[in-house]
């Protein structure tokens, strides 16, 4: 055979990739995990804990809460960040665990839920004690993996019906509102809406006058507002914002329409949207605890490593749950802007309390 | 058939000159696809035909209009400019910082914007040394010179928002004068200064001619390049003030101040009759594309349209004015790519 034709070539070609790309997901899934847990002695354990970056306020937050646990124990922890970048962390994973990974503990936000399922699979092989965060497909269980220790997230339903209820109040129980929604094909803005919804039946008088997206963009937010500014004009009594970026934005809108009667709610609890509410300029937001999530899953890591948890004793509700979160108003946002660590929430058997119950 | 004596007739009187009947009805396309959907607009609905929301739309429009400005002097070259986000995001980051803020002691004021608007005119020319220099596409060089700004905004961003106090700045965008806001002002005053140079100076004509034949012009000893360098740096400029306007708007410093612009800047030029190959259109010309983009935007909110429909509309309306715009100008035979 003198040559082979193009096409050929080609489907010579992607078969050999597809087949490679084959053995090597064939390679993570096999074997299955060792450690049959709890062998570690507490000073062996290493604390990992990876987020996407600390420019981020949030992010940083997250990773200061880490190092609070790591010196409660007596250990450091080993910062991590990504850069928002897929491939990035999936680097940086593999790296650790080709190291020695008896004892590793890592605590880990994934960039996207597809992200979720390598990063799982790699620590089962590995047998280190993995903890996420937030992103996970819905169709991956938690129980079926003894290395994956829990999923932890927020519910959104929950904190729009939250700063829905915040806003009928601040309003006096009745008035028109608008709602600013977030990227209409998200999760986090779908849940967050149908809260709205259902904290609007509970408030009758509450009238919800219009709708709009503002893609959880302050400059959309900052346009959208004005339009609707002057559709209802004095009937706006509160803004619905499905975070904290669109809520400053409508604060922006305002300003400059020269209204000051009109109460803003968010959720994310940005450093922003925290002046904005001790200034009392905004009326609430919805804080996730980010300290609180950079310890608590090397928490549940490390109790698991020392044996002093066994993952076949943690409840399956425990393994992929809703975490509390705490509504900020003017009252109490003073123990947001400078959040600390309880050392308590971080005690072994306590490490569940925070549990709103199992993802449904 | 025909006789000798009414040929020679026909040779004799000479055909009368006509108009360009096609590039004056390009011309009036855009204008009468303005009013037509405002007049639909305000039929549906009585807040959309009320003083105030006339003003917000002018308001809501500025910012996009210095994006236009800048970029229609690019795509009468015949280039291609996406490095809007990347320049109003470092310039709306660099003046936050530089006017009266909360992350430093900075007040330089009026020179703190000038120094933006500078930096986006030094990135605008980055821009377009690394095209004519070397050579590589304006398409790729700006999309570059993009990211490096998001990088140069990122890095002065360093994890805290800066907000500014400065008064003056926060004026502009709630002081109205008229009626409307400062910044809707400035933005007429950028369209006007636009239309003078691309009408009287040697730079906006060698745009135009640029995009039309850069042949002909290099051939007859004209040296391309300059003008080139020239006309993205001005872009440049534009798009920086734009940075400092949005950076007015929020009261706050965004590395993604300038994110959407692009794409809305260009889609605006095009419905506004400004070809994507150069040659034709202007600052006048994209100025109502930018009107008909906001009208359509501020128009389906008003109405009531449901957000899970309005990307949609939005889009087929664009598409069919854009269409109808260019209608006159089809000739048979011409290839569409």
């Amino acid at each position: 055979m003198k040559s082979i034709s193009r096409p050929t070539a080609a489907v010579i070609g992607l078969t050999l990739a597809a087949a490679a790309l084959t053995g090597c997901s064939e390679e993570a899934g096999g074997a299955g995990g060792g450690a049959e847990a709890g062998g570690c002695a507490p000073e062996d354990v290493v604390l990992v804990g990876q987020v996407r970056n600390e420019s981020n306020p949030y992010e940083a937050a997250w990773l200061d809460g880490g190092d609070a646990f790591a010196e409660q124990v007596g250990l450091s922890q080993d910062r991590l960040t990504y850069d928002g970048d897929s491939t990035k962390q999936q680097e940086q994973i593999t790296q650790l665990l080709a190291g020695d990974t008896e004892c590793l503990v890592m605590n880990i936000l994934p960039n996207g839920d597809s992200d979720t399922l390598p990063i799982v699979e790699g620590a089962q092989e590995a047998g280190a004690y993995l903890v996420t965060q937030w992103n996970k497909p819905a169709d991956v269980n938690v129980t079926d993996y003894d290395q994956w220790l829990s999923h932890i997230t927020y519910n959104g339903v929950e904190s729009g019906q939250q700063i829905g209820d915040a806003l009928a109040e601040a309003i006096g129980g009745s008035g028109g509102i608008i709602a600013l929604q977030g990227i209409l094909d998200t999760g986090a803005a779908k849940d967050r809406f149908a809260g709205l919804e259902a904290s609007l039946e509970a408030n009758p008088d509450v009238e919800l006058l219009d709708q709009q997206t503002a893609n959880f963009s302050r400059d959309e937010a900052l346009a959208v507002t004005k339009t609707l500014l002057t559709k209802h004009g004095d009937d706006i009594k509160g803004i619905w914002a499905a975070n904290d970026d669109m809520a400053l934005g409508a604060l922006a809108a305002l300003e400059q329409a020269g209204r000051d009667d009109v109460a803003v709610v968010g959720i994310d609890a940005v450093p922003d949207a925290l002046t904005a509410i001790g200034d009392g300029t905004m009326t609430a937001t919805v804080s996730s605890d980010g300290p609180w999530q950079g310890g608590i899953g090397l928490a549940i890591g490390y109790c698991v490593a020392t044996g002093e948890l066994s993952v076949d004793d943690i409840a399956d509700e425990d393994r992929a749950w809703f975490a509390e979160q705490f509504l900020i108003t003017g009252d109490n946002v003073g123990d947001f802007t400078s959040p600390e660590v309880d050392e308590a929430d971080f005690e072994c058997d306590n490490v569940f309390s925070r549990s709103q119950g199992a993802i449904s | 058939m025909t006789s000798p004596a009414k040929a020679d007739t026909d040779v004799v009187v000479p055909p009368r000159p006509r108009p360009r009947r096609g590039v004056s009805l390009l011309d009036a396309g855009p204008p009468i696809a303005l009013v037509v959907i405002f007049a639909v607009f305000a039929a549906l609905s009585s807040d959309f035909r009320t003083v105030g929301n006339v003003q917000n739309i002018l308001d809501a429009a500025a910012v996009l209009a210095v994006v236009a400005c800048g970029i229609t002097f690019v795509l009468m070259m015949g280039s291609i400019d996406l490095s809007v986000p990347g320049v109003m995001g470092a310039s709306a980051i660099a003046v936050a910082l530089l006017v009266a803020n909360n992350r430093n002691d900075n007040a330089w004021g009026l020179l703190g914007i000038l120094v933006a608007v500078l930096l986006g005119a030094g990135l605008g020319c980055v821009s377009g040394m690394a095209l004519v220099s070397l050579r590589v596409p304006s398409f790729m060089t700006t999309l570059g010179v993009s990211a490096v700004g998001l990088g140069v905004a990122t890095l002065m961003f360093a994890g805290v928002q800066p907000n500014i106090t400065d008064e003056m700045l926060r004026g502009w965008a709630v002081n109205r004068f008229l009626g409307l806001a400062y910044l809707t002002w400035i933005a007429v005053a950028c369209v006007l200064v636009g239309w003078l140079i691309q009408r009287y100076s040697r730079l906006g004509r060698y745009a135009y001619a640029i995009g039309g034949a850069e042949e002909v012009l290099s051939l007859s000893g004209v040296k391309v390049a300059p003008y080139k360098v020239a006309v993205f740096t001005l872009a440049g400029a534009f798009y920086g003030l734009a940075g400092v306007m949005v950076t007015s708007q929020l009261s706050a410093g965004l590395v993604q101040a300038g994110k959407g612009y692009d794409f809305a800047a260009i889609t605006a030029a095009v419905v506004g009759g400004t070809l994507l190959t150069g040659g034709r259109g202007g600052v006048l010309h994209s100025a109502v594309g930018v009107l008909l983009v906001t009208v359509l935007t501020n128009g389906l909110v008003q109405v009531g349209v449901s957000p899970y429909w309005q990307g949609g509309v939005q889009g087929l309306i664009v598409v069919a004015a854009v269409s109808a715009a260019v209608l006159p100008q089809r000739r048979r035979n011409q290839v569409t790519k």
